[in-house]
C-alpha cells in the first residue's frame, strides 16, 4: 500500500499535474483501492470545513499585509537605511541585502516579492561598487528564504493547520532560529570577504548623523511586526485577529506614505486572491488526502515500516533531513511540505519528537530547498532580476549559504532549545 | 472562442477584486472586534464566523482567476526539459485533471449546499446564519471555476489539434520565474502610478 501510494503520487507529480489535482487524485485512488466505504463523499464537507476555518483566514490576511507593504515603497527606504547601518562590515552592501530580507521577512511571506524588490534595488550596485557578482546574488537568494522561518510565515501557518500545532507556539519557536540564521548568513559573508578581500566591494562611507536620519525608515516595519506578534502574546488577539490588525496598520502606513490609491488596492486584491486561491485549493486537496490516509490506516503502516528499520530517533531524524534535502532539489517547497507531512508526521510523533521543534526544522529544510539546484525558486527569481549572464552564477553564489543552512539544521538538532526555549518560557 | 476566454478573464478578475474587498471588509470587522473587546470589554460577536465565510467565498471565486493566470502550482522539473509538443500534451493532461477536480469539487459542494437548503440548516452560533446563504455563494464560485476550466480545456484541445503547441503553452503552460517576476514588477509599477 505504501509503495502504491508513493508511486501514484510521484507519477502524477512528474507528469506535471497541478499539485492540488495530484493530491486529490491520490486520495481518490486510495479510496477506491483500499476503503470499504466510499470516503470521497466527504469531500464537500471537508472543502467547506477547510474553506471556513478561521485559522486559515490568516493566510489571505498575511498575503495582503505583505502585498500592501510591498506596494507602499517602504522596501527601498528600508534597504537604504540598512545599507547605512550595516555597510561598514566586510562585505558592505551584501549585509544590507540580508538585513533588509530579514526585516521584510517579518512582515511578508512571499519570497518572490522580497527577492524581486530587493534585487531590483541592489543589483545595480554590483558593478558600480565592485562586488563579487556571484556572492552578491547569493546573499539575495539566501536572504529571501528567511521569510518562511521568521513569523508571520505563511508556510508555518499551513504546517500548523495540517498538523494541528499551535500557531503562537510555532511563531515563538521561529524567532530565535530566524535571527541566528540571519547572523550566520552575515557571518558567512564576513568570512568569505576576510579570506578574499577583493569580493567585498567598496563600502559606503556613512556618518552617524546619516545613520540616525535613516532610523525612521526602519521604524514602520518594526512597529507592524511588534503589533502583529505582540498582540498575540499580550493575550489581546488570536493569530488571525493579529493579522487583521496588521493589514489595517499597513494600509494606514501606505496612506501616510501617499502610496494608497485605487489602482494600488486593485493590484493588492488581485495578488492576494491569486496566491490565496492557489494555497486554498492545495489545502482542500491535502485535507481530503489526510483524511483518506488516516481512514485506511496508511499513516500507521508508514510508522510501523519505519519502526521495523530499527533506527534510533537520531538516525531517523537524520534520514528525514536527507530525504527532504534531496526532495527539495527537485520539488517546489509548499507542495513538498503539503504532500509529505501526512506521511511523515505520524513517524515524528511516534518518536516522541516535539511537533513545534519539527515545524522549525521543516521550515529550515524548505529554505534549503528554495536555493538548491536544479529546482530552487529563489535562484530563478534572482536570476530574473539580474537579466544577464548564466543562472550558474546564482547557483554557485548561493552554495555557501546552503552550507550555512545545513550548519543551522545541525545546530537545531543538537540544541533543540534554540527553537523551544521561547515557547516553553511563555507557555 | 478567444473572446469568450477574454470575457471569462474579465469576470474572474472582477471576482478576485470582489473577493479581496470581502477579505478586507472581514479584516476590518475582526479588527474592530479586537479593539472593542480590549477597550470596552464588549464583543460584536460572530466576526469569526463571518471571516470564515469570507475566506470560503473569496477563495472559491478566485480559483478561476488563478487558473487563467496559471498560478496553480505544477511541478515542472521534467516538463521543463521536454520538447514543446510533448509539453503541450502534458499541459492538456494537466488541464483535464483540473477539470475533473473542479467538477468533482463543484458537485460535492452542491451536495453540501442542497443538504443545508432542504434541512434549513443553521450555524450553531450566535448569528444563527442559515448555512445555505454563504454556501450558495461558495458553490456559485466553485461552479464558475468548473466552467472556466472546461472552457480552457476545450480551447487547449482545439489548439493542440491545430498543431499550435506554442499557443497551448501560452494558454495553460507552467509559469516560469521570469514571468512571475515581470508580473510582479508590472504590478508594482501600476501601484506607483505608471512608474513615476
Amino acid at each position: 500500500m505504501i509503495a502504491v501510494a508513493i508511486g501514484i503520487l510521484v507519477g502524477l507529480l512528474v507528469l506535471s499535474l497541478p499539485v492540488a489535482a495530484a493530491l486529490m487524485g491520490l486520495g481518490l485512488t486510495l479510496d477506491i483501492l483500499y476503503s470499504f466505504l466510499p470516503l470521497r463523499r466527504v469531500l464537500g464537507d471537508t472543502a467547506w470545513g477547510v474553506s471556513t476555518d478561521v485559522v486559515l483566514f490568516s493566510i489571505p490576511l498575511f498575503v495582503m499585509l505583505g502585498e500592501v507593504m510591498l506596494r507602499s515603497g517602504i522596501a527601498e527606504r528600508m534597504y537604504d537605511a540598512m545599507a547605512r547601518w550595516l555597510g561598514w562590515l566586510p562585505g558592505g552592501l551584501m549585509h544590507a541585502n540580508i538585513g533588509t530580507c530579514t526585516m521584510f521577512a517579518a512582515i511578508s511571506g512571499s519570497s518572490v516579492a522580497t527577492a524581486a524588490t530587493i534585487g531590483t534595488v541592489a543589483v545595480g550596485q554590483i558593478r558600480a561598487q565592485g562586488y563579487n557578482e556571484r556572492l552578491f546574488l547569493g546573499t539575495i537568494a539566501a536572504g529571501g528564504t528567511l521569510g518562511i522561518l521568521i513569523p508571520p510565515s505563511i508556510p508555518l501557518i499551513i504546517y500548523a493547520a495540517l498538523t494541528d500545532t499551535s500557531i503562537p507556539q510555532l511563531y515563538l519557536a521561529g524567532i530565535l532560529p530566524g535571527l541566528i540564521l540571519a547572523l550566520l548568513f552575515m557571518l558567512t559573508v564576513v568570512l568569505a570577504c576576510v579570506v578574499r578581500p577583493g569580493w567585498g566591494g567598496r563600502r559606503p562611507r556613512v556618518t552617524w548623523a546619516e545613520r540616525r536620519a535613516a532610523l525612521p525608515d526602519l521604524l514602520p516595519p518594526f512597529a507592524i511586526f511588534v503589533a502583529v506578534i505582540g498582540s498575540i502574546y499580550a493575550g489581546l488577539a488570536t493569530p488571525t485577529e493579529s493579522a487583521a490588525l496588521g493589514v489595517l496598520a499597513a494600509l494606514a502606513l501606505s496612506w501616510r506614505l501617499k502610496a494608497l490609491s485605487l489602482a494600488m488596492l486593485r493590484a493588492v486584491f488581485e495578488g492576494t486572491m491569486r496566491t490565496t486561491a492557489m494555497i486554498m485549493l492545495i489545502l482542500i486537496a491535502a485535507y481530503f488526502l489526510n483524511f483518506i490516509i488516516g481512514s485506511i490506516g496508511l499513516g500507521r503502516m508508514v510508522t510501523e515500516a519505519i519502526a521495523a528499520l530499527g533506527l534510533t530517533p537520531m538516525q531517523t531524524v537524520i534520514a528525514i533531513v536527507l530525504f527532504y534535502f534531496v526532495l527539495g532539489m527537485f520539488m517546489e517547497t509548499l507542495s513538498m511540505m503539503v504532500a509529505t507531512v501526512p506521511l511523515v508526521m505520524p513517524v515524528v510523533l511516534s518518536l516522541g519528537l516535539d511537533p513545534v521543534w519539527f515545524g522549525v526544522l521543516m521550515m529550515l529544510l524548505l529554505e534549503t530547498a528554495l536555493i538548491t539546484p536544479p529546482v530552487g525558486f529563489n535562484l530563478f527569481v534572482v536570476q530574473g532580476v539580474r537579466e544577464r549572464g548564466p543562472v550558474k552564477d546564482v547557483i554557485l553564489g548561493a552554495a555557501p549559504f546552503v552550507g550555512t543552512l545545513l550548519v543551522m539544521i545541525a545546530l537545531l538538532i543538537a540544541f533543540p532549545g534554540i527553537a523551544l526555549t521561547l515557547p516553553q518560557a511563555l507557555r | 472562442m478567444q473572446r469568450l476566454i477574454g470575457l471569462a478573464t474579465a469576470v474572474s478578475r472582477a471576482g478576485a477584486w470582489f473577493g479581496g474587498a470581502l477579505v478586507l471588509l472581514a479584516a476590518a470587522i475582526v479588527a474592530l472586534d479586537v479593539v472593542l473587546r480590549a477597550a470596552l470589554s464588549v464583543t460584536i460577536g460572530g466576526s469569526d464566523e463571518l471571516s470564515g465565510y469570507a475566506l470560503a467565498i473569496a477563495s472559491a471565486f478566485a480559483f478561476a482567476l488563478a487558473l487563467l493566470d496559471r498560478a496553480h502550482v505544477r511541478i515542472d522539473t521534467l516538463y521543463a526539459i521536454l520538447p514543446t509538443r510533448l509539453a503541450a500534451l502534458l499541459d492538456v493532461l494537466a488541464m483535464a485533471a483540473m477539470v475533473a477536480l473542479a467538477c468533482f469539487l463543484a458537485l460535492q459542494g452542491w451536495r453540501v449546499f442542497a443538504q443545508s437548503w432542504t434541512l434549513g440548516a443553521r450555524a450553531l452560533t450566535q448569528l444563527n446564519t442559515p448555512l445555505s446563504v454563504p454556501q450558495a455563494l461558495w458553490v456559485a464560485g466553485l461552479g464558475w471555476f468548473a466552467l472556466v476550466a472546461c472552457l480552457l480545456l476545450l480551447r487547449a484541445v482545439m489548439l493542440l489539434l491545430k498543431g499550435d503547441a506554442a499557443g497551448v503553452a501560452r494558454l495553460i503552460g507552467t509559469r516560469t520565474a521570469a514571468e512571475d517576476l515581470a508580473e510582479e514588477r508590472a504590478a508594482q509599477r501600476v501601484a506607483r502610478g505608471g512608474g513615476a
